[in-house]
């Protein structure tokens, strides 16, 4: 666990910016990876988007002020990458190979996904769902985040966030009634 | 929520995804690198833009200076056409009307 305080006040400092920056990657960078993954599914583009997230976050160190934690705001901008990149890449796929089991096939021939075909459904159910909703539902679900922390990550209300998630697990189980 | 352990029930909620060997290792050096690249870049976007207004107002002042010393003596010569355009200029509707009338 990194100091936070320390940290901001050494990114702070020309002198230390890079060290202190190299520290915030390695610290950060599975979490942040982890979260990005569920969301692109594929590793090249996780880590494209992750190289995104942590150049971005250099440009802004000067607009950051410490009013939310380090973490926050690192998931708050790998969130919106993450969601970014899924906008452009829906304008540029057919939306209706989701439906055919498109990912779960690709998912299946992909050497960095060690799931069964239960589990590559299961991407295929959450991939079915608004951008928005399939981050709450991986934060929520997967890595059993607070409502409160994704409220600082999101900007969202905690009702909002218990409704969205609420809503993700109804249709991923209704898309299992339909498929079963 | 009784749907959510339906869920869990038949799925879990491990992680099926894998990174390819020493991808944590060898990523923080591979952004670092990304980084210096880009300041570099920056530097030079920097540098580029100071000397392109550099030169711009290089061009600028031997313009004017070049413009200058070709129009003065112009500007002796044209004096009295500006003179006479200052004139017609006052002159109002009224009096072009009344002008027009007298010359019918």
């Amino acid at each position: 666990m990194i100091d936070e305080a320390r940290i901001i006040a050494q990114l702070k400092d020309d002198s230390q910016k890079e060290k202190a920056f190299n520290t915030l990657v390695q610290e950060y960078q599975e979490v942040l990876y982890w979260q990005i993954r569920r969301l692109v599914i594929s590793h090249d583009d996780a880590d494209d988007v992750l190289q995104n997230t942590f150049l971005k976050a250099w440009l802004a160190l000067d607009d950051f002020r410490g009013e939310s934690k380090i973490s926050s705001w690192l998931f708050r901008i790998a969130i919106n990458e993450s969601l970014g990149f899924l906008d452009k890449k829906k304008r540029s796929i057919d939306i209706s190979s989701d439906a055919d089991g498109y990912l779960s096939n690709q998912l299946l021939s992909d050497p960095y996904f060690d799931g069964d075909e239960t589990q590559a459904l299961l991407q295929q159910a959450i991939d079915l769902l608004p951008n928005k909703q399939k981050a709450v539902f991986n934060m929520k679900y997967f890595q059993e985040m607070k409502y409160e922390d994704m409220s600082q990550i999101l900007g969202t209300s905690i009702g909002a966030l218990k409704a969205s998630y609420h809503h993700a697990v109804k249709k991923i189980t209704d898309f299992f009634q339909q498929n079963d | 929520m009784n749907e959510e352990k339906l869920i869990m029930e038949r799925f879990g909620n491990e992680n099926p995804f894998r990174v390819p060997d020493n991808y944590f290792n060898e990523f923080p050096q591979r952004i670092m690198k990304r980084i210096e690249r880009q300041k570099r870049r920056r530097r030079i976007i920097r540098w580029s833009i100071a000397a392109m207004l550099a030169g711009c107002v290089l061009s600028t002042t031997f313009l004017v200076d070049s413009f200058k010393q070709q129009n003065l003596p112009l500007e002796a010569d044209n004096s009295q056409y500006i003179e006479d355009e200052l004139d017609y200029s006052m002159i109002n509707n009224m009096e072009i009307a009344t002008y027009l009338t007298e010359a019918e």
